[in-house]
């Protein structure tokens, strides 16, 4: 009884947002806002026939060699700037004003330059994914107890141990945040630097669509597109939950 | 100094000249090296086409710094990304302490709010454009679209903080609803409701130049575009560093201003 009061208390605002939605837009005739039964009709259709699968292939795969990108790129520098302080000291300046510019600044040098792609858009979610991940990173390594370390010295375990069992583990929670960080800056750049320029992807098919005045596949390929996001957020936080289980689990999180 | 005064070290800043001679000369060494690395790639024919040398950059950017052209770009971009970003902060503080206050509620609007949240409000752009046009009402619209959530989220987790011998303290004096907003939920909320306000600050720049490199809307981000269509990769890079610089002061302006508006939360900081 209790799991479906939480079930219902959690899920009755949405049901009754879509009911509206569907209620009040069911026999509109604005080119616009069509119904939501249309809406999801288009939604269906594409999904069946292949096009939005092929396309969202396409999307997740840049997302993911991007993200891949960071994740090696943040993590790695970020254990070297977080460990090595003369190194610190020198780039902070640099990183905060990187960090700085807009991601979608640089979308037109790289997307409008580079062409079509998949490669100038894994490098731009790449360098917007990479920011959050570095600067975690080196918050991580530097929120370790100074005991820890010290211990590590004392018992002389070598480098590669030392760098695999303190320093990794020590900041992991952090560059875990990151990463969560990082996922929906990357999805919305993903999007971005599809709308910018593409011919493939669930951001071309919503400007495409736009264009020529489908708006019940532009609001599809959005609803696609918030869904997707969502569903990435809610697998990450159960990866995070898993993977950081001894954290968690030590108390070390205040709330 | 006088013999008497005994010499405080502070820990940090200001007690080793020396040191901070020798941090400076290695910032600078870090510029000449990343300058010196674009040179060579650039005299070695790695780089596009199109890439700008370092003299070029520079030139571009004071050619830019003193045109009037950036001046007005800007001016656009920040007028549409502070009053998106305001609406957001009213409406977001305003439901957010409201759903706060309600545990019901806060778990109804839960799945809602983190769906916003994760939403891409880029994707909705398309629309935006086609129903309100390419204008500066857009631009604010989508700022505040995005500038919202992280609001809200801080909001209602910072109305929800409470101490239970806090609450229990004012069931007990019977403190009416609005003091007890005032004088409890209010200064327990604003740590909280302050960093999803310093987010969604530096969140508002990017969405604002986003929206201009996407729709051409007047600002940085429409001449950042047009830079990059002239193939002027020298002025688009003067527009791209000049954006870092202006997210880079608005994220340290807002440090400052949160390290002095919350002094009385210090212990948590």
């Amino acid at each position: 009884m209790a799991i479906l009061r939480r079930v219902l208390e959690k899920g009755w605002l949405i049901v009754l947002l879509v009911a509206v939605w569907w209620i009040a837009s069911a026999d509109s005739s604005n080119v616009f806002f069509p119904p939501l039964s249309t809406v999801v009709a288009t939604l269906w259709r594409d999904l069946g026939n292949g096009l939005l699968i092929g396309y969202l292939g396409f999307s997740l795969g840049n997302l993911a060699l991007g993200l891949l990108i960071a994740l090696v790129v943040g993590i790695g520098l970020g254990l070297l700037i977080g460990e090595i302080r003369w190194l610190r000291e020198a780039v902070t300046p640099f990183v905060d004003f990187a960090r700085s510019v807009p991601q979608a600044a640089i979308v037109p040098l790289i997307v409008g330059t580079f062409g079509l792609g998949p490669g100038p858009k894994i490098y731009t979610i790449a360098f917007a994914c990479v920011f959050p991940i570095l600067l975690n990173t080196i918050d991580g390594v530097r929120g370790i107890e100074p005991t820890v370390r010290r211990f590590g010295r004392v018992y002389r375990i070598t480098p590669w141990r030392y760098f695999r069992r303190v320093v990794l583990p020590g900041a992991l929670p952090q560059i875990f945040a990151g990463i969560r960080v990082a996922l929906p800056i990357g999805i919305t750049v993903m999007v971005v630097s599809e709308l910018y320029a593409a011919n493939r992807g669930v951001g071309f098919y919503i400007l495409n669509s736009s264009s020529t005045f489908q708006l019940a596949q532009t609001w599809a390929g959005a609803v696609l597109v918030g869904v997707i996001g969502y569903a990435i957020a809610l697998l990450f936080f159960r990866i995070e939950r898993v993977s950081l289980r001894w954290y968690f689990r030590s108390g070390a999180m205040a709330e | 100094m006088s013999t008497f005064t005994i010499p405080i070290v502070q820990p940090g800043a200001k007690a080793f000249p020396s040191r901070q001679v020798r941090l400076a000369a290695t910032r600078v060494g870090v510029v000449a090296l990343l300058l010196g690395a674009w040179q060579l790639a650039y005299a070695a024919g790695a780089l596009p086409e199109v890439a700008p040398d370092v003299a070029g950059i520079v030139a571009a950017l004071a050619a830019v710094v003193s045109s009037g052209v950036f001046w007005t770009a800007l001016g656009q971009t920040l007028l549409g990304a502070f009053a998106g970003w305001a609406l957001a902060a009213v409406v977001g503080i305003v439901l957010g302490v409201a759903i706060g206050a309600s545990g019901f509620l806060s778990r109804s609007t839960a799945v809602l709010v983190e769906f916003g949240r994760a939403f891409p409000m880029l994707a909705l752009m398309p629309v935006v454009v086609l129903v309100v046009g390419v204008n500066s009402r857009m631009v604010i619209l989508m700022v505040f679209l995005s500038c919202l959530w992280p609001i809200l989220i801080q909001s209602i987790a910072g109305s929800r903080r409470q101490d239970q011998a806090v609450v229990d303290t004012v069931r007990v004096f019977r403190i009416a609803p609005f003091r007890r907003f005032r004088k409890v939920t209010l200064p327990a909320a604003l740590p909280l409701i302050s960093t999803g306000l310093r987010i969604s600050a530096s969140m508002s720049i990017l969405v604002a130049v986003g929206v201009g490199v996407l729709s051409q809307s007047p600002g940085l981000g429409r001449q950042i575009t047009m830079a990059q269509e002239a193939s002027r990769w020298d002025v688009a890079f003067a527009y791209i560093i000049f954006a870092g610089l202006v997210g880079w002061g608005l994220n340290s302006a807002i440090a400052a201003l949160e390290k002095n508006a919350l002094t009385w939360n210090r212990q948590e900081a």
